[in-house]
């Protein structure tokens, strides 16, 4: 087909958006993207959520943290970044999101906000109370596995 | 503007790390509302470097961001809650108290020893007209939960957005003072406050009244900071040199 003449074109935003999980999370770029619509479904409603978009145009993930270039209409750059910041687990596992910035295109925004990928992570033993604990680190954090579950510390907490 | 978290052992994330992803997250302040997250005076005090890793003031220089140490009063009977509070109150900065039934939440609005109630309609407790005049009147702080908004979904979130447009209804026809938080128990729930004033935003909130209801935790930071300072003796007298300047 044609393409749209300039002035009839939609326009976007791009949103830099940071990803954080646990380190034995899995997250995908298929089911972050489930999450993104879901999301914006269950808070904008049907009409909301196709007036924002949030398409989810760039993706990497390792080790627990990620990042993401989301397409959104321009206009509703405060609706999507509610739906995103209600986006609190992705195939189970729960995510922390933080909306790291807004461009006009996406060059601007992969420079401004993308490319913070993460440091390595290591795995490390350190005492955590009164316990040794089997830590993987990444930077100042320390996320630690415990019987109850995980617990997110920090090099504060451990040095 | 100011966010109030569960920290480890109450809740996942330890308060260092809470505090470095608020930093992050370009929030100003953290107040810690687990009692055994932080070492105060002689409470949950351990061997020295224990201490030193839940001193407030420790976490606030190594993060740059102020760390409050707050309470959660949750008893099952007014008159047990009143005992903590008092306890509390002269060693916390701020006291909140959990309400959650008509009796726990009438017990924390009408004691103005209370700075704030948190989650008032969780598990059914009702507000009303009463309670937000009492609220107004002894200076006690109506917490608006964001927490399920974000994190539950169907018919529990639908309940929770409903229970919030009504108490903002009463609280803002009485002008009794509010906070906002989205109580976060790790460093994944914390969320930052544009997105706080977004989710609010689309649930009906104005969105400078939720940023005041972030800041308002600074506020209450600030005032019981000066009230538990040895030089305060009550509202407008201090101990100190005479005022020079009017």
């Amino acid at each position: 087909m044609k393409h749209l003449p300039k002035h009839l074109r939609p326009r976007w935003r791009y949103l830099g958006v940071g990803i954080e999980t646990w380190p034995d999370a899995v997250v995908g770029r298929r089911g972050f993207q489930r999450a993104l619509w879901y999301s914006a479904g269950n808070l904008l409603g049907d009409t909301g959520s196709a007036d924002a978009g949030l398409r989810l145009l760039s993706f990497s993930y390792a080790g627990g943290t990620g990042e993401a270039v989301v397409r959104v209409r321009r206009g509703h750059t405060a609706a999507a970044r509610a739906a995103i910041a209600c986006v609190s687990e992705v195939d189970g596992d729960p995510v922390g999101l933080y909306v790291r910035g807004i461009s006009g295109t996406v060059r601007a925004c992969e420079e401004r906000y993308m490319g913070r990928a993460a440091a390595s992570t290591t795995q490390r033993d350190v005492a955590f109370g009164d316990a040794e604990r089997t830590a993987v680190v990444r930077e100042d954090a320390y996320d630690l596995r415990t019987e109850s579950g995980h617990v997110g510390a920090a090099a504060f907490d451990i040095e | 503007m100011y966010e109030a978290v569960h920290a480890h052992p109450g809740g996942e994330t330890t308060v260092a790390r809470h505090a470095a992803t608020a930093a992050r997250y370009g929030y100003e302040g953290l107040v810690v509302r687990t009692r055994a997250a932080l070492a105060v005076d002689d409470e949950n005090a351990g061997d020295e470097q224990t201490n030193r890793r839940r001193d407030p003031t420790a976490l606030a220089d190594e993060y740059g961001i102020d760390v409050v140490d707050a309470v959660e009063v949750d008893a099952d009977d007014p008159s047990q809650a009143a005992g903590t509070v008092g306890a509390a109150r002269s060693t916390r900065t701020a006291v909140c108290v959990v309400g959650g039934d008509d009796r726990r939440n009438r017990f924390a609005v009408e004691d103005p020893r209370v700075d704030v109630l948190v989650r008032p309609t969780a598990g059914g407790g009702g507000f009303n007209h009463v309670l937000a005049k009492a609220a107004r009147d002894n200076g006690v702080r109506v917490e608006f939960d964001l927490g399920p908004v974000l994190r539950a979904s169907g018919g529990d979130r639908v309940r929770a957005l409903a229970d919030l447009r009504k108490l903002r209804e009463i609280v803002t026809y009485y002008d009794a003072p509010h906070v906002v938080s989205a109580n976060p128990s790790s460093h994944l729930e914390l969320r930052a406050p544009r997105e706080l004033v977004a989710v609010a935003a689309e649930a009906g909130f104005d969105p400078e009244w939720v940023r005041e209801g972030l800041r308002e935790w600074g506020v209450v930071a600030a005032r019981n900071r000066e009230r538990l300072s040895g030089d305060f003796i009550q509202p407008g007298v201090r101990r100190g040199r005479y005022e020079t300047e009017r």
